[in-house]
């Protein structure tokens, strides 16, 4: 177990500025996500882990070694592709035991250690198969277990998940997280699917045009986004506007164009003073639909389009300003019809104040 | 891989092209434009358009050109489309005959040409049989329209090339465009002209530049037929006094100048490597089952284009086996003497040897330079990549004659390559004009290997602990093996039968590659045509191995690698 510390880190293709400045401490044992939308740098930052990239600033670190001028292949890390990368000349054992050959493992330790590997992703029996003839997903074991088998320092995962179909990819990613942590790896898993970062990461980071727009655990990043960026990315939100009306330096109030509402800010730096624009970001989950009006932290509105999911209905309720979404757990839609007036509620805990 | 490495890649492969394929033609250029005072003079070039001898050789040249690559679309367009389209009977054995003519050099079947439409030859031997020829007044089918000859055999060699050309094309085109096409009312005829032609137009000019640029340049064939009139022809005759006479200097300079003019030009007007499909084909498209009349039509056209073409072959082989041959439909006796003469005669058999240690040292060089090259241009980001890729196709631009005309004059006595003269001895100069002159096949091969490879692959070698020679040998070779294979074997068989460097570059009899030996020998007088087929021969079977094992292991893919 390791900890992994990239300081300062960019990274420039030409003019085209990917990395800019990234700081970052993985802690020894972590699966650590990095999330964001395409062309946000998370998979440039994570090829600049794995040696493929070489920063033009900064450093990494892996535990106390400098790796940041080291070639790939002595950074002994193990890497899923988004293609798994598996290569079609071999079988799968000899797949699995590429990494160990170039290690000079002797040949009996190998045999056992490949079988072993195999057998811990539940693919013993297709040793001998060539990999045009396995499925996605058992393609997708193969190439845990290559990775695997090496003992790495840390598990590198660039979107190991995205070319499977979506009841493999809820599979799959409790069995990364169970390898991982039996195994006790450091790992950094980069995706764009936010469920998945949700789901299984100890911590994640959201990156945003080559930098980091925030750092927590999931509960942090979707309870208290930093910046709108984040906001819209993870979950989904509404933007309200307002103006601050007052700050006792934890809630504030915000006059908004439906009324008053009270809120916490999501970057604990910034100190907004009287009258300065604010967004407001409340998820849709967070709102509740009543009949009569609330003194504050409501809206009016009329209920617009309905979706019925089951075990949850998305509206959109038409207030003067705005078309907010709402989603109602539990729904009984036949008590809510089209035109209806309706007052949304939202708590102030769950009202997020954002930089503009 | 390290950048160091690919930079000395780029370096050692760059100052190769500089010294081998730049130096020559600067050598010639030199020659043409500089007068005997030292001063700059287009005086040369202008006397080239003033001589009415060179300028119909230039005519007779652009002829030969024009015609021979119209002739040769007029029968592969045709083929391609009916093999896209429909299975027929035979198909897979006659869509390989087909190729067949690309095997044999012109040149050689010329021999059998003559003994076969000469005045005294099989045909007008037939024709006075069934009684439609007065035999006092046979008919000369080769005097006067002698060129006709020069390009029906020209076209026939060459329209393979531009067969597996349009053929990759077709087999690109996404079904879905034409069945658009006909959902709006388009159909047939109309179909294939407004959808199909304009969508392979690409592929159909980047065949057809290199079928122009071999015919236009072409020097065997004409010379076989005593054709003297053309540009190439003049060159060849010229180079007797290299020393003293700036003319055939002139003459190469405008020769380089029309077809680098032409494959500039076509590389702008269709420079796009072939229109983005936007979608894979969605309908499974392949060919449908083609009913009884029309499969019949279909492998009845294939085997008529093959038949014609190996026509002259078919000649070389009774030539090869016959005791006499003369005013009759075939051969007055069969003997296998001549094979044993073959190999018995002093040119013969060292001229197998040195094709064979010049091809195969010529392949070797390219297999290195080509996968040296596709490496830099396809997995690197070096600046001057492109340059490097667009260097190691301009041999396809650059005809043969050009180019060992130009190796003679930079080895000139006070050269500074003086030591390699092929006087000397031709070896390097030899290996070195066959290996430039197919680099482009093998680069072009094993740059789709490359760009078929994913890099990821080679990437999870890396992750895995594999440093990059290593992942080269253990990951990326054995991924494109059938691709080098292929642009190797390609490279090979070309350099065997390699026909202007060998004429122009192997001067002394014991240095005679094959081609060269066969030409000595078909020159000479009494056995001599029959031993030059018997040679012929040898050398044909040799080939058809190569290509057929080339054609097998890549497929449709084989039309790949003919394009400009």
């Amino acid at each position: 177990m390791i900890a992994i510390t990239i300081e300062n880190l960019v990274k420039k293709f030409g003019d085209a500025v990917a990395l800019s400045g990234i700081t970052l401490r993985i802690e020894p044992g972590e699966l650590f996500f990095l999330l964001g939308p395409s062309g946000c740098g998370k998979t440039t930052l994570l090829r600049n882990i794995a040696g493929f990239y070489i920063p033009d600033e900064g450093r990494i670190l892996f535990g106390d070694e400098d790796v940041t001028n080291l070639p790939p292949y002595k950074r002994n890390t193990g890497m899923m592709f988004q293609s798994y990368a598996l290569w079609p000349h071999m079988t799968v054992a000899e797949n699995v035991a590429f990494g160990l050959e170039e290690r000079r493992v002797r040949s009996a330790d190998i045999r056992q250690r490949v079988n072993a590997a195999l057998e811990s992703v539940q693919m013993g029996q297709y040793r001998e198969r060539k990999i045009a003839q396995l499925s996605g997903g058992q393609q997708q074991r193969v190439a845990l277990a290559r990775a695997l088998v090496i003992r790495p320092r840390c598990l590198l995962l660039d979107e190991p998940l995205s070319n499977l179909d979506a009841r493999l990819r809820l599979e799959m990613r409790s069995e990364i997280r169970r390898v991982c942590k039996e195994n006790g790896l450091t790992a950094i898993y980069v995706t764009h699917d936010q469920k998945e970062a949700l789901s299984i990461s100890d911590r994640m980071a959201v990156l945003e045009g080559g930098r980091i727009a925030q750092i927590g655990t999931p509960e942090q990043v979707y309870r208290r986004p930093i910046t709108r960026v984040v906001a819209d990315f993870i979950g989904e939100t509404n933007f309200l506007k307002g103006k601050m009306q007052s700050f006792d330096g934890e809630k504030a109030v915000i006059e908004t164009d439906g009324g008053p509402f009270e809120g916490f800010l999501g970057d604990p730096d910034w100190k907004p003073s009287t009258g300065d624009e604010v967004i407001l970001s409340i998820r849709p989950e967070c709102w509740s639909l009543r009949g009569e009006p609330a003194a504050g932290n409501a809206v009016k509105g009329r209920i617009g389009e309905s979706i019925y999911l089951g075990e949850v209905a998305q509206y959109i309720l038409r207030t003067a300003h705005h078309d907010l979404k709402i989603f109602e757990l539990n729904p009984h839609l036949s008590a809510r019809c089209q035109g209806q007036e309706l007052f949304a509620v939202a708590s102030a805990a769950d009202v997020v104040l954002l930089k503009p | 891989m390290s950048r160091q490495f690919s930079i000395l890649v780029f370096l050692l492969t760059a100052l190769f092209f500089a010294l081998f394929f730049l130096w020559p033609i600067a050598e010639t250029l030199c020659g043409a434009f500089v007068g005997s005072d030292g001063k700059f003079t287009i005086s040369y070039i202008a006397e080239v358009f003033r001589n009415p001898l060179y300028l119909e050789g230039l005519w007779n040249s652009l002829q030969m050109g024009v015609w021979s690559t119209l002739l040769a679309a007029f029968i592969a367009i045709p083929l391609a489309w009916l093999s896209d389209r429909f299975l027929f009977p035979g198909k897979s054995l006659l869509g390989s005959l087909v190729l067949v003519p690309m095997i044999m050099p012109p040149f050689v079947g010329a021999i059998g040409i003559k003994q076969i439409l000469g005045q005294q030859g099989a045909l007008n031997a037939l024709l006075q049989d069934i009684g439609c020829l007065n035999p006092a007044h046979p008919i000369d089918w080769l005097g006067e329209g002698r060129i006709w000859g020069v390009i029906v055999l020209t076209a026939l060699h060459l329209y393979p090339i531009l067969y597996l050309n349009v053929l990759a094309a077709l087999a690109n085109v996404d079904p879905g465009m034409e069945e658009a096409a006909e959902n709006l009312g388009c159909r047939g005829l109309r179909k294939f002209r407004r959808i199909t032609l304009p969508l392979i137009m690409p592929g159909i000019f980047a065949g057809g530049t290199i079928v122009f640029i071999w015919s236009f340049t072409e020097l065997g064939v004409p010379l076989m037929f005593d054709f003297t009139r053309v540009t190439s022809v003049q060159i060849f005759y010229g180079i007797k006094d290299i020393g003293g006479n700036p003319f055939p200097f002139a003459l190469v300079v405008v020769l380089l100048c029309s077809t680098v003019l032409l494959y500039v030009g076509s590389k702008l007007l269709f420079g796009r490597d072939s229109y983005a499909m936007m979608a894979k084909a969605t309908s499974q498209g392949g060919p449908r089952k083609a009913g009884l009349a029309l499969g019949l039509l279909c492998s009845g056209l294939f085997a008529l284009v093959t038949f014609l073409a190996i026509l002259p072959h078919i000649g070389v082989i009774l030539v090869a086996f016959s005791t006499d041959w003369y005013q009759t439909i075939l051969p007055n006796g069969l003997t296998f003497s001549h094979f044993e003469a073959a190999l018995g005669h002093n040119l013969t058999l060292p001229s197998i040897q040195n094709s064979l240690k010049y091809a195969g040292l010529a392949t070797i060089l390219d297999m290195v330079l080509g996968v040296a090259i596709a490496f830099v241009v396809v997995r690197t980001r070096l600046p001057g990549r492109q340059i490097l890729d667009v260097m190691a196709m301009l041999p396809l631009a650059v005809p043969g004659l050009v180019l060992a005309f130009g190796y003679l004059a930079m080895t000139q006595e006070g050269k500074p390559f003086a030591f390699l003269n092929p006087t000397i001895d031709p070896l390097i100069i030899l290996v070195i004009a066959y290996s430039i002159r197919r680099l482009p096949y093998v680069v072009r091969s094993a740059a789709a290997g490359f760009q078929q490879t994913s890099v990821t692959l080679e990437e999870a070698a890396q992750n895995l602990g594999c440093p990059p020679l290593r992942t080269l040998r253990r990951i990326t070779i054995p991924l494109i093996a059938a691709n080098l294979l292929a642009g190797g074997l390609l490279a090979f068989s070309f350099a065997m039968l390699e026909v202007s460097d060998s004429l122009i570059l192997a001067q002394k009899q014991q240095d005679f590659p094959i081609t060269k030996a066969i030409f000595e020998l078909s020159q000479l007088l009494g056995e001599g045509r029959f031993v030059a087929s018997a040679l012929g021969v040898w050398a044909m079977a040799f080939l058809a191995v190569a290509i057929i094992g080339t054609s097998l292991i890549l497929g449709k893919k084989l039309g790949a690698i003919f394009r400009a």
